[in-house]
């Protein structure tokens, strides 16, 4: 608590500091960019802007930028800028005025810097071909060339370009031409080298793994090596955790390293293109520059919170950039962005939107959720879709033990796991509060009915069963399917022979398998559903269920005509529907149980799915080989060439469409020609 | 028999095939003379007379031997002296009183030392061309003594008239200046005194003054003002070579039919994710010396749709701060010749406009940017441009009614806010005591929001229909409430409607298409001005039909091209023209709502609406300053942009308490994440639900804020380096805004951090 209230102190210092630092300038409303989130569903929607433009560093003190490529914030507040061009490293406070320069006439070409806790400044040199240690004057206090470990390796180079060092002084560098990782490297006896750690993987896609089999060495020689991508920037947090990032790595291009070198990082789709640099805030968010000048925000589970900012197309407005080299995050959240092309440092100021959720995410990492709940649900209120919002809003109150507040915000967020938690506690509470009153009142229903029974039989005798075998109306048509669905042959003979199924009997079923598949995608509990909450699109099922159906059929019809079968059309439609039967029987229940499962009993679903269509596929089968009375060969060729037929038929409408809509296409062109050669 | 079958079927086949050509011509014609009017508007039939400013000109005898600075006295009044260097065109302004003085050229020759030709000839003359020769893509700067034109110049009543040929380009024109009572000097170049008689030699650009009022380095204390977004000021300080280059925007909007084309760069090839920048309203800059108390603001009265603001800081091109304008006379473009990307360069005609600039010139204590934007105030009220408007604090809240998604093969309505929810919603505020709303109901036609153009009174059935509509706002209007349709008067969306004619076509006579990123209609073409006239014209009279008399536009309010029609060029001047045609047509029996419009159609509308409240923060702009707020608040009410998508709500709230703007809501009924699949998939955030208490919030204290200083205009602005601001208001009413963290005391106020307190006159 102490400490909490320190860091506020702190913190309302800083600003106050910092405002008459700033004064007069004052945010615009319209940044030169537009900021984006995303929602539950993952769809990317633009948002209120996160971060704004505040300033430029276009100097240092009187010193104009060469060719700066890296750049390190310190713990007291200076910006150590690696300037390439001018061999130095320039210090200078977030204004912008000069408070130092280090390296003067040692470093060559000083790519990248790191400064440690203590203001140890750690400097890689590509040129020179050494990290360079400073002492907090900037006095040389070390300097470690290529590892002699004959485990380096006596043929590979040694060109750091970047570098960052844990609290022991391990150092962690990234090697240009060195493709086997980070180089790990101690201060100890002048350099050992500890191995390489963060080692990129490659993968290989199923058509390359087939073009290593076929081809011969010599071909494959010649083809593009697969070799995995160095990382192209480093990070290291106060807890010692690495960053990486990877230009060229489709999947994962940023990681999260713990000391044994694992990703603890999920694959994630919102990835940077090219990334170019990481940090981390004071909130454990990760953000990401891109090399273009896009700006990514995480949280530390590495899901997105924002992404803004552009390239710079000559607008010459603060906050946009050509190429990114560095970022750095202050004790302010404002972020800092160092751009090699126009020589400029960016400063961007979180908003009071940002603010809000910064606060949220510092809360709810130490846990104090209920606290958490104030800013999210102002940041609700300011943008209701905003995934990360929606989840730790849904988090909090499960902590809190508020499983329905709960439930309607992993609803909201479509946090399956998080909903599945929280409505096994709903259910647990129901189930607690009811379970006696529901067994007592199924019991009672149970004991209600066979009383009625036994009054009725005491009345009128028994039960007469009621014969079905010899009726041919509706009734007796749509309870013929009950039957059918358990002894396929006979149905079969039934619908051929007996008159068994008519054209309204048939519709019906098909029907109520439309309404049921319909019922069963819009209607099912949300764990299964795979749509959009709240879109419908009926017409489309009823269409695709109806064109599937009558196609099959009728390609199926085709084929068995010309291979002897003996079915009908009306036969085979009528028997191709009681063979859904199944899922209008069974399909029913399934729904109803999704309703009210969780992600622990949630196999039960796909595996009554597999039942009733299995069920549904023997049933066709036999179907198709009791009613054209072929045999097991027979049954198998049709299916073959049914098959086959289905995809000329596909294909054959593909053809007419296109063909049609190029012809509509070609007369719309000469229409609009001639008229637009007279209009003008 | 069966011969003469044959020839009978043939017969019937010909005469079929001649019917079918005949309807064939017969749509033709019909659509060829239904296409809107096409014929051309030349600068002669566009030309409009430039009054003289109100004050009477400085015509009293002048003692033409009193030099300055090899400079002589041509004009001169009780407040300003005019003084002229010949060869060159030099003038010299300078204050009676004060003696303070403003110059056009820089004579010092040393301190031209490391400037090049080119730059030295633009820095020491009073007026500059750039020379389009061929195709150059580069144009020449040519001054006056170096390039040996020939200047001859003759004294008239108030000032001078000066001939000026280059004998070298074979072209020339002519220039007035005369100085007026009131402190302001007009500089004027007729078109028709302007003549290119080499044929590869034409003017492309015309500088006037360029170097008035410049500075060195950071010699003089005061700033330049652009007049981006609301107003931008840059310092007069030493830049250290920190910019290579400085404000450059062309005056109402960027030329779409002239392709100034840059690189689109899209994130994850699918999103755009640049903001434009703020676009110029108002054709004006300016220069003060703040500690010379000496200033100007000039105003472009003539050609400013042709011009383009500069506004350069020391280090970029030479030492020198300066500000002005160029004016465009032709312009190049690039000719496709084939689809593989064959180009050539090309150039048009001389564009035909009168150039006139007016320089109002501020000493004392009106040398500031506050004393600048009162002068422009002044200005708008002598020429008549704006009257004093009704201007009573409205909340303005716009509603969303529908969009479309696609569904199947057809679009599928998605309504966010119908008629009844809007009845509902007003009522809800009603009993909340927010009564004075104004109201811009968007995507109310058939067909949603983007099914443009909208040519008559069609609304969908998903928002409730026509009669409900109308009964609406036949009920807003017993209430009050200002109730307007909105749409788009530009844009034409080629999925919905015939866009074969009458659409822009650019320069290179290839159709004009705006792509814009979005799920159901990814392009839109523009209307030419002439069919939207006839559009608006269509539209009004089915509005009158029903009763309707509030129209909100946007697009034509602040939108100008060059375009062809056949295979004549329009230039911006004519889109201007007709433009304004329409709206003064509307205007005469109903009430027009302009959303953010140029200052030439300002007289038009009763509000403006999407005013910005800052600048687009350029890295050499210094400084926001409400400018525009300054000269319009009390003349004319103005409403910013929503408050739903700002992220720094506190922020933007004072600065509508400074600004004097009032408060904007975009607002649905239903969650918006029901726009996801729409083209409006940009609106995030509008439920009204969600803002319901923030309005009532918003309404209340603004409401406080305005009704204090209702109908009275702002005398003086001043920001603190503190984060103090200070508006002063002509009767007597002060507010203090204080935009830090902390408490700030100032003049014995109090102010709270992140607060605003309003003092009445007095108290101080």
């Amino acid at each position: 608590m102490k400490k909490k209230i320190r860091n506020i102190l702190l913190r309302s210092c800083a600003l106050v500091v910092c405002f008459i630092l700033m004064a007069g300038m004052t945010a615009s409303a319209d940044t030169p960019y537009k900021t984006y989130t995303i929602d539950g569903y993952g769809y990317v929607l633009e948002t209120q802007s996160a971060y704004n433009p505040l300033a430029a560093i276009t100097k240092v003190g009187e010193t104009s930028f060469v060719n700066p490529v890296d750049m390190a914030i310190s713990k007291e507040g200076n910006l150590y800028i690696a300037d390439a061009g001018a061999h130095v490293i320039l210090v200078s406070n977030l204004k912008g005025e000069q408070v130092g320069m280090i390296g003067e006439g040692i470093l060559q070409t000083p790519t990248g810097v790191y400064v440690a806790e203590d203001g140890t400044v750690y400097v890689a040199d590509k040129d020179a071909k050494k990290v360079f240690v400073f002492d907090k004057q900037g006095n040389l206090t070390a300097e470690y060339g290529k590892p002699t470990s004959p485990i380096y390796g006596n043929s590979m180079d040694f060109k750091p370009s970047k570098v960052v060092a844990n609290k022991t002084g391990t150092m962690y560098i990234i090697c240009e031409g060195n493709m086997n990782g980070i180089v790990q490297l101690s201060p100890v006896e002048g350099g050992s080298f500890l191995g390489y750690f963060g080692t990129n993987y490659t993968s290989l896609s199923p058509f390359q793994m087939l073009q290593r089999l076929i081809l011969t060495d010599a071909q494959r020689a010649q083809m593009l090596s697969n070799i995995p991508s160095t990382p192209t920037n480093l990070h290291i947090d106060d807890t010692g955790l690495i960053y990486t990032v990877t230009q060229g790595d489709q999947d994962m291009s940023l990681k999260k390293l713990n000391i044994a070198g694992k990703n603890l990082l999920d694959s994630d789709p919102y990835w940077a293109d090219l990334p170019a640099a990481v940090t981390t805030g004071q909130y454990h968010n990760i953000l990401v520059a891109d090399s273009d000048g896009y700006i990514y925000e995480y949280n530390e589970e590495g899901e997105l919170l924002f992404m803004f900012g552009g390239r710079d197309d000559g607008r010459q407005r603060i906050g946009l950039c050509n190429k990114v080299e560095a970022i750095a995050v202050d004790d302010n959240d404002r972020i800092y962005l160092l751009d090699s092309d126009k020589k400029q440092i960016h400063v961007f100021e979180p908003t009071e939107f940002t603010n809000l959720l910064h606060e949220s995410l510092y809360l709810f990492s130490k846990g104090q959720y209920t606290a958490s709940k104030e800013p999210l649900s102002k940041v609700l209120q300011m943008n209701s879709m905003f995934y990360y919002a929606n989840q730790a809003m849904g988090h909090a109150y499960l902590q809190e033990e508020n499983y329905d507040e709960a439930l309607k915000y992993f609803r909201l967020a479509k946090s399956f796991d998080g909903y599945s938690d929280a409505f096994w506690e709903v259910r647990n509470i129901w189930i607690r509060n009811y379970l006696v009153y529901a067994v007592a009142a199924i019991i009672l229903v149970i004991a209600a009915y066979k009383g009625a029974k036994k009054v009725y039989i005491a009345k009128h005798g028994s039960v007469e069963k009621v014969d079905i075998t010899h009726r041919s109306d509706l009734g007796a048509q749509l309870r013929y399917c009950l039957h059918f669905m358990r002894h396929p042959m006979d149905g079969c003979y039934g619908v051929k022979r007996e008159g068994k199924a008519s054209w309204a009997c048939a519709n019906i079923l098909l029907a109520a398998f439309i309404l049921i598949s319909i019922i069963e995608k819009y209607f099912s509990g949300f764990l299964v559903k795979n749509v959009r909450e709240g879109r419908y699109d009926i017409l489309t099922d009823i269409g695709s269920v109806l064109i599937i159906f009558i196609g099959l059929t009728l390609c199926n019809y085709l084929v068995v005509t010309i291979n002897e079968g003996e079915g009908f059309f009306k036969e085979l439609y009528c028997a191709y529907a009681y063979c859904l039967t199944p899922f209008i029987v069974i399909k029913p229940f399934v729904i109803l149980i999704s309703n009210v499962l969780t992600y622990n009993e949630v196999f039960l679903i796909p595996f009554a799915n597999i039942v009733v269509w299995v069920w549904m596929l023997v049933l066709i089968l036999l179907t198709l080989k009791e009613i054209n009375n072929f045999t097991v060969k027979e049954t198998a060729k049709a299916l073959a060439i049914t098959a086959f037929t289905v995809l000329i038929l596909s294909l054959l409408v593909c053809i007419i469409y296109v063909l049609f809509s190029q012809v509509i296409d070609f007369v719309v062109t000469v229409i609009r020609e001639v008229v637009y050669r007279i209009g003008s | 028999m069966e011969a003469k079958k044959k020839t009978v079927k043939k017969r019937i086949l010909g005469v079929i095939i001649l019917a079918v050509l005949i309807l064939l011509a017969a749509i033709c014609y019909y659509l060829f003379t239904n296409s809107g009017k096409k014929d051309g508007l030349e600068f002669g039939q566009i030309q409009q007379t430039l009054p003289e400013p109100a004050a009477a000109l400085s015509n009293g005898t002048t003692d033409t031997s009193k030099t300055l600075e090899g400079h002589t006295l041509v004009a001169e009044n009780d407040l300003y002296e005019l003084y002229l260097y010949e060869p060159a065109l030099s003038i010299i302004v300078r204050n009676k009183s004060t003696g303070a003085v403003m110059e056009s050229t820089i004579r010092d020759n040393e301190k031209l030392a490391n400037v090049n030709e080119t730059w030295k000839g633009f820095l020491q003359s009073g007026v500059v061309v750039e020379l389009q020769e061929e195709t150059n893509t580069i144009q020449k700067k040519i001054g006056l003594e170096a390039s040996g034109a020939s200047v001859t110049v003759d004294q008239i009543p108030g000032g001078f008239h000066a001939k000026i040929d280059y004998t070298a380009q074979e072209l020339g024109f002519e220039l007035e200046v005369k100085l007026y009572d009131d402190g302001s000097i007009t500089a004027y170049i007729p078109e028709n005194s302007i003549y290119e008689n080499a044929a590869n030699k034409k003017i492309g650009n015309i500088y006037l003054f360029p170097l008035l009022g410049h500075t060195r380095l950071g010699e003089v204390d005061g700033y330049m003002f652009v007049p981006d977004g609301n107003g931008a000021l840059i310092y007069l300080d030493d830049k250290e070579g920190r910019f290579d280059s400085g404000y450059v925007q062309k005056v109402y909007s960027s030329d779409i039919g002239v392709g100034e084309s840059y690189v689109l760069s899209l994130l994850w090839d699918k999103y755009e994710t640049h903001n434009d920048a703020e676009q110029v309203l108002a054709p004006v800059f300016g220069m003060v010396h703040t500690k010379d108390r000496i200033g100007y603001l000039a105003v472009i009265e003539s050609g400013e749709e042709e011009a383009s603001i500069y506004a350069t800081p020391n280090g970029a091109y030479s030492e020198y701060n300066w500000v002005t304008a160029s004016f465009r006379k032709c312009a190049t473009y690039i000719q496709p010749t084939s689809n593989s990307g064959g180009s050539v360069t090309k150039v048009t005609d001389r564009i035909g406009y009168d150039i006139k600039i007016r320089y109002l010139f501020v000493d004392g204590e009106e040398a500031d940017y506050a004393g600048l934007a009162k002068r422009y105030r002044e200005y708008l009220i002598e020429k008549g441009e704006l009257t004093q408007k009704e201007d009573e604090f409205k909340v303005r809240l716009d509603f969303l009614g529908m969009d479309v998604e696609n569904w199947m093969m057809w679009k599928k309505a998605v309504p966010v806010t119908t008629v009844d929810n809007i009845r509902e919603i007003y009522a809800d505020l009603e009993a909340a005591g927010v009564t004075d709303i104004l109201t811009q109901y968007k995507g109310w036609q058939d067909g949603g929001i983007y099914d443009i153009p909208v040519m008559s009174v069609d609304v969908d059935d998903s928002i409730g229909g026509k009669k409900e509509l109308l009964k609406l706002m036949e009920e807003s209007e017993k209430k009050g409430i200002d109730f307007y349709l909105y749409t788009d008067a530009i844009r034409a969306n080629p999925e919905t409607g015939n866009t074969t004619f009458d659409t822009v076509k650019k320069m290179d006579k290839r159709l004009y298409e705006e792509q814009n990123y979005k799920n159901v209609y990814d392009t839109f073409v523009f209307w030419t001005p002439q069919k939207s006239y006839d559009n608006l014209v269509k539209l009004e009279n089915s509005l009158k039909k029903n009763n309707i008399n509030n129209l909100a536009l946007s697009g034509i309010s602040n939108t100008l091209f060059t375009y062809t029609l056949g295979d004549l060029m329009q230039t911006r001047s004519v889109s201007k023209y007709l433009y304004e045609q329409a709206l003064a047509k509307l205007d005469e029996d109903m009430t027009l709502l302009l959303e953010s419009p140029a200052a030439c159609y300002w007289s038009y509308t009763k509000a403006m609406t999407d005013m910005p409240v800052a600048d687009s923060d350029y890295i050499y702009t210094d400084q926001s300053v409400p400018f525009l707020s300054i000269a319009l608040k009390g003349l004319v009410p103005m409403y910013g942009d929503y408050v739903n998508f700002e992220a720094n709500e506190k922020e933007y709230f004072l600065k509508l308490v400074e600004t004097g703007i009032y408060p904007s809501f975009y607002l649905t009924w239903e969650d918006p994440s029901d726009l996801i699949y729409t083209n409006s998939s940009d609106v995030y955030s509008s439920e009204y639900n969600v803002y319901r208490d923030q309005i009532i919030d918003y309404y209340k204290e603004l409401k406080e804020v305005n009704e204090a200083v209702n109908g009275s205009f702002i005398i003086g602005h001043k920001a603190m380096d503190n984060g103090l601001t200070v508006v002063t208001y002509d009767n007597g009413v002060s507010i203090y805004i204080n935009y830090s963290e902390s408490d700030i005391t100032a003049d014995g106020v109090t102010v709270p951090a992140l607060a605003y307190q309003i003092v009445a006159g007095g108290v101080r």
